[in-house]
């Protein structure tokens, strides 16, 4: 996209800030729902401007850990911290983008995107004017009145994800982004976002279930296990970005990640077949 | 697409619905001159037409059909406006509300399949006839179905797009006024619709049971008394046509204003994208 190459060409960082601040910190973290245990002994520190990526076998509890960040869901046990505040309930400074998009169909591009800015009480004029920045910056110019039935899938999830950033949250949640969206959306939609990071400074987490996209745009891939699931692998992934998808280094931290994720599938499998 | 085109095209949409009706009164018509049907008990629709120009007051004699249809109209909406009243509240709590929903869905599956019209005689001791008793009656023929609609919209919400006004730092009102209310609205449009026709065809029965001296239902039913047909087919004509102008006009209006602009119609899938 070329308005986003704009901001390129303009970086705000070149390279990792050495220590930035702890944002989202969990120590012990489980949900429980009536007997049966989503997740348990999360624990790890997401510092400020990662992109952090939560990837495991399909029920196996991530999105339960990721709502109960943003405030949805709340935790049974253990502790989780958002700026060293405990979570008690959902806040502007976290940001959530579905899988299924969640817009409002009964709203315009445009005022779905202020919706946030809205319920914040700002003048019309004013939350307009937010939501135009992040409009251009996901190459919704021109889509402002159209209403969402009328796009595409990888336009609907870019309104999410401008829906989102318009609110200025420090943290982007985000959930399976990509599973809605055909092969081609995807790695646009993808090669947009990594951008638009990089331009905004964001902390990041993304649940997903592919390697590809973890490995691609995560600066850590954590990996959880089968149910009751907990964090067995926390893999750095130790490259520049904007990443190349061809980087062969890619490649080897995909294995690595495959790896561990295939032996968890099978742990999952064995598990389940012989109940 | 030019507005003139637009207008031709409405122009056809229009004759293209009338067209089968004409067809049929021509039928009609033709059916009773040619002595198929009996003319004293089917009159022909050009002998109704005359005697509705008669009730008009179109002829010099009492102009008694407004009356009736005014009288009608009035109990119909004044039910229909206590039936969204009572039920849009009573379904948002119960779509929202595990507890209430418990306990008073039970009393409900009761009172669903009652037709409204068995009230009719126990009003009527309690109320005696005229307007009061025909309210209820139509109310109760009401409000079911609006309750019912708006009870599912608020269900078939689901969670998502409430969590996404409150990671916004919504309220709760912010959840109803710009999640609940605008995404339960195609299923309040339809509810609206069914108890307004509910409403409706309860009306007649009841101003046939409990009206004094006015309403379509009790001019078709004395007509009885001196076997004036016409004038009972005329009545029929107007529930009919009344009927008709209420849903397309009024909520047709509704629904081109709001969920028709929202909402895409996938002809491939009949669904809403």
């Amino acid at each position: 996209m070329s308005n986003v190459e704009n901001i390129l060409a303009h970086p705000v960082r070149e390279t990792v800030v050495p220590a930035p601040r702890p944002k989202i910190t969990a120590e012990g973290a489980g949900v429980r729902f009536g007997s049966v245990t989503a997740v348990e002994d999360f624990t790890t520190t997401i510092r400020e401007r990662e992109f952090v990526s939560i990837i495991g076998p399909s029920g196996c509890g991530k999105s339960t850990m990721l709502y109960a960040i943003a405030g949805f869901l709340k935790t049974t046990s253990g502790v989780l911290k958002v700026d060293g505040e405990p979570i008690v309930k959902p806040g502007p400074n976290r940001g959530i983008v579905f899988q299924e998009f969640v817009l409002f169909p009964w709203r315009t591009v445009l005022r779905n995107i202020t919706l946030g800015p809205e319920i914040a009480g700002l003048p019309r004029a004013e939350a307009e004017e937010r939501a135009r920045k992040w409009i251009r910056l996901t190459g919704l110019g021109g889509f402002e009145d159209a209403y969402p039935a009328t796009l595409s899938g990888g336009m609907k999830q870019r309104v999410a994800i401008a829906r989102a950033l318009t609110c200025e949250p420090d943290i982007l949640l985000l959930d399976e982004p990509f599973g809605a969206l055909d092969v081609q959306t995807k790695n646009y939609v993808m090669k947009d976002l990594q951008d638009l990071w990089i331009a905004a400074s964001k902390t990041i987490l993304m649940v997903t279930h592919s390697v590809q996209e973890a490995t691609l745009m995560a600066d850590r891939v954590l990996i959880l296990g089968a149910r009751p699931s907990r964090i067995v692998a926390d893999v750095k992934i130790d490259l520049p970005h904007p990443r190349d998808p061809a980087d062969p280094r890619l490649g080897q931290y995909r294995q690595e990640v495959t790896a561990i994720l295939s032996a968890e599938v099978d742990r999952s499998m064995k598990i389940e077949r012989s109940r | 697409m030019p507005p003139g085109f637009r207008l031709f095209d409405r122009v056809i949409v229009v004759v293209q619905f009338l067209l089968p009706i004409l067809g049929l009164l021509l039928f009609w018509e033709l059916a009773v001159r040619t002595g198929l049907a009996q003319a004293s008990i089917l009159p022909a629709p050009s002998t109704i037409l005359a005697r509705a120009v008669e009730l008009l007051g179109l002829t010099g004699e009492r102009a008694v059909l407004f009356g009736h249809i005014g009288a009608s109209l009035k109990r119909a909406l004044l039910a229909f406006a206590l039936a969204v009243a009572v039920g849009v509240p009573l379904g948002f709590l119960l779509g929202l509300s595990r507890e209430a929903q418990l306990w008073v869905s039970p009393i409900l599956s009761l009172m669903l399949p009652l037709p409204a019209v068995a009230w009719t005689p126990i009003l009527l001791v309690v109320f005696g006839p005229g307007d009061l008793t025909i309210v209820i009656v139509c109310f109760l023929g009401a409000v079911f179905p609006v309750l019912y609609s708006t009870m599912q919209g608020v269900r078939a919400c689901g969670t998502q797009p409430v969590w996404v006004v409150r990671s916004m730092g919504g309220s709760r009102l912010d959840v109803l006024r710009r999640v609940l209310i605008p995404a339960s609205l195609p299923a309040l449009i339809t509810g609206f619709k069914l108890g307004m026709a509910h409403s409706w065809r309860t009306l007649v029965a009841a101003e046939m049971l409990a009206a004094l001296s006015s309403g379509l239902g009790y001019m078709i039913f004395s007509a009885r008394s001196y076997m004036d047909v016409s004038t009972m087919f005329v009545g029929v004509v107007c529930l009919a046509a009344i009927g008709m102008a209420i849903e397309h006009l009024l909520f047709g209006t509704l629904e081109r204003a709001t969920i028709h602009r929202w909402y895409v119609r996938d002809a491939g899938t009949g669904g809403r994208q």
